[in-house]
C-alpha cells in the first residue's frame, strides 16, 4: 500500500491539492484517510479539490508550536470546502493584528476564500487565500 | 442513536481518593513528589475511604498520558509492586484527558462480567517537571515543550502540521460561535466569560486540593484593581485567542487520582458509605477537528450524553449537579445545553445570575474545574469522580450542594478529541 500522507504533500509540493470519495456512498474527505467517515468503507477515490471554500470562522491564537512560533501572529480560520468538509488552517489577507479588526471581520463571515499552497516550517501545506 | 447495552450487574464506586493538585516542584503538600508516589498518595486514600482490603482488589487500570514527562511506559507493572497489588491483573490506558472517566466504564463491564469483583482506577500526570536518567532529579518543563509534547494527541498526518493554533481552535472559535449563535453581543459575551470565571474561582477557594486558592475578587484586588471588570478587561486577562482570555483556559498541574469500582455485593461486605452506582457510561472518538461550521454543535458529545443517559434511564431533568470537561471556560456554555441542562442558549444568562455556584439551583464543577482545580490530564477526571462523590455523600465541606446530589453526569474530553459521559447515581 502506499503512504496516502506522502501522496498528499508529494502532490501538494507539485501544485495539486488532493482528497478522496468515497466509492461506495459519495462522501467526500478532505484530507485524505483510508476509511470513509461516513459509511466506514475503505475504497477511497483520489480526487482534486476545486480550492473554492468559505472561511466561517476565525481568530489568531498567542501559544503557536514551536514550529509555528516564527510565523506568529497569522489568522487561523475553519473553511467550509465546496465539496464538504470543514478544513483548518491558517488564512491569507486578514488582518489580525488588534480585536476591533478581528471582530469586524468575523461579523463580515462567512467570507470566499481560495485554497493556496505555501511552505510553512519546511513543509508544502495548504492554506487559505481571501477573495477580494 | 448509537447502541446503548446494559450491564448485567450494578457496579458501585465504594472509594474515592485524590491528590492535591499543584507542581511537585512548589506545591508543598506534594513537593518532592515522583510518579509513583503521586499515584499512590491517591491509591491509598481511596482504598482508605473503601475500607477494602487490599488483597480484594482483584485488578487495577492505571492510566497516563505524557510518557514524555513521567519517563516511564509499562506503567502497570512499575506500579504493582509500589502499590502492594503484586501478581495482580493491570494495564495501562488512556484516551488523553478523559481517561480516568473511560476508566469508571472500563471497570465498570470487568465488574459486570464476573471477572472482578473490585477494580482499582488510577490516573497521574506530571506536568510542571520532567524525570530524568537521575530518579531523584526533575528538569522544569517549559510551557513550548509541554504543548509540543501534548500535541502529538492532535492529528499528526495533517491537522498539526497545517499552523495547528490549539487557542483559537479551542477557546478562540468555540466562544464566538456560540456567541454568534445566540446573538450576544461581544462585550456581553465577555461579560458571561468573567461571570463563569468568578464561579470557577469561588469554587477552587472553597477546596482545598485545589491548585487556585483565591477568589476572582482577590486577585482583582491583588492586582490593584477596585473594579474586577476592569481587572478581566485589563491587560493583566490578555486574550490568548480572542475572544477567549488568558483566564479562560485551563492550569496545567500534577497530580493523581484513584476509585475503586466494586459490584454491589461486595460493597455490601466492606464499605460503609453511601455507594454511588455507575448507572451509565459512553464514549466517542473524533479525529481533529472535531467540529465544522458550526463552532458549538459537537457530534462526539451529542452521542456520549445521549447514549449515557439513555442507558441510565435519565433525562436531563433528573441531573442535579453537572461536571463538564472545562480545560475551556466556554464548555461549561456548550456542554451545559447539549446534555439539556439548560436550554439552548440559556446557559450564559444562567451563570451570570449565579446559578452554577455550589449554592446555586444547578449547580456545576464545584471542585474549579481545569483553571482552579488545575488540569493534570490523564488524573482530572478522576478529580471530577472524587469532587461528584464527595457532593453526592454529602462530604465537600465549604462548598457542599445543599441537597446532596442523587443524579451526577460527568463529562471530559481526551485531546484530539476523545468524549466521555458518566452517569453516576446514589
Ligand atoms: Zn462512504
Amino acid at each position: 500500500m502506499e503512504s496516502m500522507v506522502t501522496r498528499f504533500y508529494k502532490a501538494v509540493s507539485n501544485g495539486k491539492i488532493y482528497g478522496v470519495k468515497c466509492r461506495k456512498c459519495g462522501h467526500f474527505t478532505f484530507p485524505p484517510k483510508a476509511g470513509c467517515m461516513k459509511c466506514g468503507a475503505h475504497d477511497m477515490e483520489w480526487k482534486l479539490i476545486s480550492g473554492e471554500g468559505k472561511l466561517q470562522f476565525f481568530s489568531s491564537g498567542n501559544l503557536p508550536p514551536m514550529k509555528f512560533a516564527k510565523y506568529h501572529p497569522y489568522a487561523y480560520g475553519a473553511v467550509e470546502l465546496k465539496e464538504g468538509p470543514c478544513f483548518f488552517t491558517c488564512i491569507e489577507g486578514l488582518d489580525v493584528s488588534n480585536v476591533e479588526a478581528l471582530e469586524a471581520q468575523n461579523a463580515k463571515m462567512p467570507m470566499k476564500v481560495k485554497a493556496k499552497i505555501k511552505r510553512m516550517a519546511d513543509l508544502d501545506i495548504v492554506i487559505f487565500k481571501v477573495e477580494k | 442513536m448509537a447502541y446503548v447495552g446494559n450491564l448485567k450487574e450494578k457496579p458501585v464506586i465504594t472509594g474515592v481518593g485524590c491528590t492535591k493538585f499543584g507542581s511537585v516542584l512548589t506545591t508543598p503538600e506534594i513537593k518532592g513528589l515522583g510518579f509513583q508516589e503521586l499515584v499512590c498518595t491517591a491509591a491509598f486514600e481511596a482504598m482508605d475511604d473503601s475500607g477494602i482490603d487490599p488483597k480484594d482488589i482483584d485488578a487495577f487500570y492505571i492510566g497516563s498520558m505524557l510518557s514524555h514527562s513521567s519517563h516511564l511506559y509499562s506503567h502497570n507493572t512499575q506500579m504493582a509492586d509500589w502499590l502492594g497489588l503484586h501478581l495482580k491483573p493491570a494495564i495501562h490506558f488512556a484516551t488523553a484527558c478523559s481517561t480516568t472517566n473511560t476508566g469508571a466504564g472500563l471497570a465498570a463491564m470487568s465488574i459486570a462480567s464476573g471477572k472482578f469483583r473490585n477494580v482499582l482506577v488510577i490516573g497521574c500526570d506530571i506536568l510542571s517537571s520532567a524525570a530524568t536518567d537521575n530518579p531523584t532529579i526533575r528538569k522544569p518543563t517549559d510551557p513550548t515543550t509541554l504543548w509540543y509534547w501534548t500535541d502529538f494527541g492532535v492529528d499528526q498526518a495533517y491537522g498539526y502540521h497545517h499552523a495547528y493554533d490549539v487557542a483559537t481552535a479551542y477557546g478562540g472559535l468555540p466562544t464566538l460561535g456560540y456567541a454568534k449563535k445566540h446573538h450576544i453581543k461581544m462585550s456581553k459575551m465577555d461579560e458571561a466569560m468573567r461571570e463563569i470565571h468568578r464561579t470557577v474561582k469561588l469554587h477552587a477557594s472553597r477546596n482545598k486540593k485545589a491548585y487556585v486558592q483565591t477568589t476572582f475578587e482577590q486577585d482583582a484586588k491583588k492586582a490593584g484593581f477596585k473594579d474586577d471588570a476592569e481587572f478581566w478587561t485589563s491587560r493583566k486577562n490578555p486574550f490568548l485567542a480572542w475572544p477567549a482570555r488568558a483566564r479562560s483556559v485551563l492550569n496545567t498541574v500534577d497530580g493523581a487520582s484513584a476509585y475503586i469500582i466494586s459490584s454491589e455485593s461486595q460493597a455490601k461486605q466492606f464499605c460503609d458509605k453511601e455507594p454511588i452506582s455507575i448507572e451509565g457510561f459512553h464514549w466517542s472518538a473524533s479525529n481533529y477537528p472535531w467540529y465544522g461550521k458550526d463552532p458549538t454543535d459537537w457530534a462526539i458529545d451529542n452521542t456520549t450524553f445521549e447514549t449515557a443517559m439513555k442507558m441510565a434511564g435519565i433525562t436531563a431533568k433528573d441531573i442535579d449537579y453537572l461536571s463538564v470537561h472545562d480545560c475551556m471556560q466556554i464548555y461549561h456554555l456548550i456542554e451545559s445545553e447539549i446534555c439539556g441542562y439548560f436550554k439552548k442558549g440559556e446557559a450564559w444568562k444562567a451563570v451570570m445570575e449565579g446559578r452554577t455556584r455550589y449554592d446555586g439551583d444547578k449547580p456545576m464543577n464545584t471542585s474549579g474545574g481545569k483553571h482552579g482545580k488545575g488540569h493534570a490530564f490523564s488524573a482530572s477526571a478522576g478529580a471530577d469522580f472524587y469532587e461528584a462523590v464527595k457532593q453526592m455523600r454529602g462530604e465537600a465541606k465549604g462548598r457542599q450542594i445543599k441537597d446532596a446530589p442523587e443524579v451526577s453526569v460527568v463529562h471530559n474530553h481526551g485531546y484530539g478529541m476523545h468524549s466521555a459521559v458518566t452517569v453516576l447515581k446514589r
